[in-house]
């Protein structure tokens, strides 16, 4: 990607960072950041926080790269980036490593990457851009139907690592377009009929033992106290014993004793709400909501159609996102390991959602200084 | 786009900005119902599972016989426990490590619901005493289950193994059928005395079990200490028994089965008693192994069952000085009446027999050469319910109240007695007052109950409660000697009980016995010959299997000049008194008159000779009180105490 990258088309100024997506992005991240240290503590994951430091420095310097790419030349390459991210999901399949029972890493010089994380991007790019010859109100059935053909094909790699979880955070990419261009009631129904006979389709011949475990486990979660369960009960009880005010910073008993199962990654929220408690839990819900919010602003004001539609799609998965993960530490929808976006531990899912603010940032520039 | 469209756009666009608005005030509610509506809840829970409450068991106190040496100690011990916070709700994990263990799953399933629906603060201990390897796969099997801990706590060791274990006995976790005899008494998994002195002096010995309270991380380990309880260790007693003649009798019975019991004539202190075969108390400690079940528990001849204080031997001729008694203090006759001994008599039409004709004698040389026509003489002119009401005035009817649990009383027959456990026959016929006269019949009596008469025999009409208890330790470290529970007087004529001495006194100089007269040392005593089965005649007595032979028993006090000490022996299917338990007597005398006092056993701490070297430890080793787990030398003060915040 960086090769296309050519002196010509970056613009010099810094005029071109919005603002609102900046403070976003530093505030959370540093929430975020902190979180880690206070979960890491005491722990083998105890210097877990600098790598994460180390990553948010690059995905900041890519944010600040991609703010100043027009996001059309971006787009017009979209194709060979398309069949690049399919060609890195096929490599995986390969020679990729294995990490709690998913195929999807590679090692590219001592550094572990997620190539589905950042491919979830590219296609949401490419869709963009080849939807982005029409308008809204022009989107049919077949144009739809083509886009989601160009979504299967990464998912349908991803599902074979195999990873759930990041398999369906790529549903969110068109799971918006037929609500932007509007759409009848019969065809909701329609869909809802047709994803229970998904469902019941996937659920009898697809998945796999532990991933029925998890679902059912998160109706009942008393079913499996000690394992699955355990880690939702555990967290439970972290986000109330934070109460309205918080333990206090690397103070939360179930987070510095260890209650807390995977502390760092999945159930990183529980850790700030068990420490800073609702009120903690208000601010990062408002600052969660003033990003979605900015995000489909900027959607509004795009130039193009295709930079709505990328802006739309990002929000789409940014809310996915966060209703996933912290739904699912709340208890109130399935353990599936989603990261939560700024506070998350990982490197590719960092550098990924960096890079979409940087795009959004630019489809804003391009916008304003038209 | 043109301005309908985008407006159109803007206006779908500000839709999904209310929806993604929503869907944060959607989480925020379910926050806001676990951080506000259930807070003080989710509070609690987390405390509970950080803040624990652990006891700490209190070591037992030690047993010392009356000089000092140790009998029973304490060692540190490492068990695999489940703590009671911990135990596991899924039982197919408990199944799953009961097969790791090789354990029956069944037996632990049911003790981990035992132990929930319990609720106490013991823990629930699955393997005890680890040794290196076990410890090694237990430190494994935390890892799979991880429930499990690791607690240190005080174990007892029985020096000597087999020397005394009818008088320590053994403990063990207290077992149901105690618990719901006494309920609240007991916690559930609480070591208890189950046996012997352990169990009669439970309360004395167990002392006062600590609490730790501390904070914990998920895997159970110790963070932090909140609050500490110590335990107060158990009282450390002294026996009255004295471990050299507790040793000596022990080898005197050799592989013979039976019972001794020796009494300290000043006070009724137990100086020693033993119960053949014994068994070995470390074996009961843990886990039995399959050769001990079959050896002690299994095993015909009932090495667990205290002879002493619950086998009902006939007396023999040891019951003719009570009948003695009888006579003179009712004035049928005097020491010097005469009766005629020609070999048999018949009475009531039916012939008795005598074991030699001895021609005409009078009660000393009656007694001396245990002649049984003397004695049906007697038993034609007593009443069975007088001979009950002498036996109860000196004390046979009642239980001797020996500080031992479950001792049985004697059965002195009377009419009252034959009304109700009579099996056919509720009417008591005076021929068979002739048997009693003998000991024979329905008599039996405890070895301890016939040394107790034996002791009130030498201290002239006294009669004492024989007792273990002797002193306690103090802070110090030193003995305080208990009180002796007080003798009762009977007021038992002086020339009565002269009479009655001279009879014993020529027993062993000139009677049955004097082949086991001991120079220096003026014994007293009297054989017991009892029958085990009908007696034809001395051939067919000689073909008869071991255990048809007939009980041998010797009781008697010594010296003559001072009694110090009495003493009744019984040895199962040994044959004639004289031969078998007489020698045992007499071995008693020779170490506690003699060899004790040329040879005194090297004072405590020291090493004991023979099979006492292993049974002492010198007293570092044998530190009683265990140490902390954890150093918990850092308390973080944040977290409140359970239940403080509500």
């Amino acid at each position: 990607m960086s090769s296309s990258l050519t002196p010509s088309v970056v613009n010099k100024s810094t005029r071109n960072l919005d603002p609102i997506l900046l403070f976003l992005a530093l505030v959370l991240t540093t929430l975020g950041t902190l979180t880690l240290y206070s979960a890491g503590k005491g722990t083998t994951h105890q210097s877990l926080w600098i790598r994460q430091s180390v990553w948010n420095g690059l995905g900041l310097l890519a944010m600040l790269l991609f703010s100043r790419f027009d996001y059309r030349r971006l787009a017009q390459s979209s194709l060979p980036i398309y069949v690049a991210g399919l060609l890195s999901l096929l490599v995986v399949l390969f020679i990729g490593h294995t990490v709690a029972g998913s195929k999807s890493w590679l090692s590219i010089a001592g550094v572990s990457l997620q190539p589905s994380e950042f491919v979830k991007w590219l296609v949401l790019l490419f869709v963009a851009h080849r939807l982005g010859t029409k308008s809204p109100e022009a989107l049919n059935v077949w144009d739809l139907a083509g886009a989601a053909g160009l979504l299967f094909f990464p998912m349908f790699l991803v599902l074979k690592q195999p990873d759930l979880g990041v398999a369906m955070t790529y549903t969110p990419i068109l799971l918006l377009f037929p609500l932007l261009r509007g759409i009848r009631w019969r065809w909701v129904v329609a869909g809802v009929l047709g994803f229970a006979l998904l469902s019941t389709v996937v659920w009898n011949y697809k998945l796999k033992v532990y991933q029925k475990e998890r679902i059912l486990t998160f109706i009942d979660p008393s079913r499996d106290l000690q394992g699955k369960g355990y880690q939702v009960n555990q967290s439970r009880i972290a986000i109330g014993a934070g109460g309205l005010w918080g333990k206090g910073y690397m103070s939360g008993s179930q987070t510095q004793l260890n209650f807390l199962p995977v502390k760092t990654t999945d159930f990183v929220f529980s850790v700030w709400a068990e420490e800073r408690g609702f009120v903690g839990i208000l601010m990062a819900l408002a600052l969660f909501g003033v990003l979605l919010h900015r995000i489909l602003a900027i959607a509004g004001e795009a130039t193009t159609a295709a930079g709505t539609y990328f802006c739309v799609g990002a929000a789409g998965i940014f809310g996915f996102h966060i209703l996933i993960n912290i739904g699912m530490v709340s208890g109130a929808l399935p353990t599936t390991g989603i990261p939560l976006p700024f506070f998350t531990y990982g490197g590719s899912s960092t550098l990924a959602f960096f890079l979409a603010l940087g795009i959004i940032m630019n489809i804003h520039h391009q916008a304003k200084s038209r | 786009m043109d301005l309908r469209q985008r407006n159109l756009l803007r206006e779908r666009l500000a839709t999904f900005q209310a929806a993604a608005w929503l869907m944060v005030l959607g989480l925020g509610l379910v926050y806001a119902w676990l951080q506000v509506v259930r807070r003080s809840e989710l509070q609690k829970l987390a405390l509970s599972q950080a803040v624990k409450v652990r006891t700490t068991p209190a070591p037992r106190g030690i047993i010392f016989d009356r000089n000092g040496h140790r009998l029973v100690d304490n060692r540190r011990a490492l068990h695999l426990v489940i703590q009671q916070e911990d135990l596991p709700k899924d039982l197919s994990l408990v199944e799953a490590l009961a097969q790791a263990l090789e354990q029956d799953p069944e037996q632990m399933k049911r003790r981990v619901q035992l132990a929930r629906v319990a609720g106490t603060k013991k823990s629930l201990i699955v393997q005890d005493n680890l040794d290196d390897a076990s410890l090694a796969r237990a430190e494994n099997l935390r890892a799979r289950f991880p429930f499990l801990s690791i607690e240190v706590a005080p174990r007892r060791v029985y020096q000597g193994d087999e020397l005394a274990a009818h008088v320590l006995g053994y403990v063990g976790e207290v077992n149901p059928q105690l618990m719901a005899k006494e309920p609240g008494r007991y916690q559930l998994g609480e070591i208890v005395g189950r046996s012997g002195f352990e169990a009669a002096r439970n309360d004395l010995l167990k002392g006062q079990d600590g609490q730790r309270k501390s904070l914990v991380d998920h895997l159970g380990r110790e963070v932090a200490l909140y609050g500490l309880e110590n335990s107060t260790p158990g009282q450390s007693l002294y026996l009255t028994l004295d471990a050299g003649l507790q040793k000596t009798m022990q080898d005197a019975y050799g592989e013979e089965r039976g019972a001794g019991v020796v009494i300290d004539l000043r006070d009724g202190g137990i100086l020693a008693l033993y119960s053949s075969p014994s068994f070995d108390p470390n074996a009961f400690l843990g886990h039995m192994s399959q050769n001990d079940v079959d050896q002690y528990v299994r095993n015909p001849t009932q090495p667990m069952v205290d002879r002493a204080t619950q086998g009902l031997y006939p007396p023999g001729s040891t019951y003719k000085l009570l009948i003695a008694l009888c006579a003179l203090e009712k004035g049928i006759i005097t020491p010097e009446t005469t009766f005629t001994c020609h070999g048999k008599k018949a009475y009531y039409g039916r012939e008795f027999r005598c074991d030699a004709v001895h021609g005409t004698l009078n009660l000393i040389q009656a007694i001396a050469r245990s002649c049984d026509i003397y004695f049906y003489e007697l038993g034609v002119r007593l009443d069975v319910d007088e001979i009950h009401a002498t036996a109860a005035k000196y004390g046979l009817t009642e239980l001797t109240q020996v500080d031992l649990p479950n001792e049985l009383p004697s059965r002195i027959p009377s009419r009252e007695w034959k009304a109700k456990h009579g099996r056919k026959e509720k009417k008591w016929y005076a021929g068979e007052t002739i048997s009693v006269a003998i000991g024979q019949g329905q008599n039996g009596l405890t070895p301890i109950a016939l040394a107790r008469f034996y002791a009130m025999l030498g201290a002239k009409g006294k009669v004492l409660t024989p007792h273990l208890l002797y002193g306690q330790r103090d802070q110090t470290g030193q003995m305080v000697i208990l009180p002796p529970p007080k003798p009762r007087e009977t007021g038992l004529d002086s020339k009565i009980w002269s009479a009655l001495d001279e009879g014993l006194y020529e027993v062993v100089r000139s009677g049955t016995a004097h082949n086991s007269a001991l120079p220096g040392v003026t014994m007293c005593g009297k054989t017991g010959t009892s029958q085990v089965t009908t007696f034809v005649d001395k051939a067919h007595y000689r073909t008869l299997a071991k255990q048809f032979r007939d009980n041998a028993l010797f009781a008697g006090y010594a010296p003559r000049e001072n009694p110090q000490i009495a003493w009744a022996v019984v040895v199962e299917n040994a044959g004639f008194g004289a031969d078998a338990a007489a020698p045992i007597a007499r071995k008693l005398c020779q170490y506690w008159f003699l060899d004790r006092l040329k040879k005194p056993l090297p004072p405590p701490g020291g090493k004991l000779p023979d099979a006492f070297d292993e049974a002492q430890s010198d007293e570092a080793e044998s530190s009683v009180l265990p140490e902390p787990i954890t150093p918990a030398d850092k308390v973080l003060p944040k977290y409140p105490e359970a239940g403080a915040q509500r």
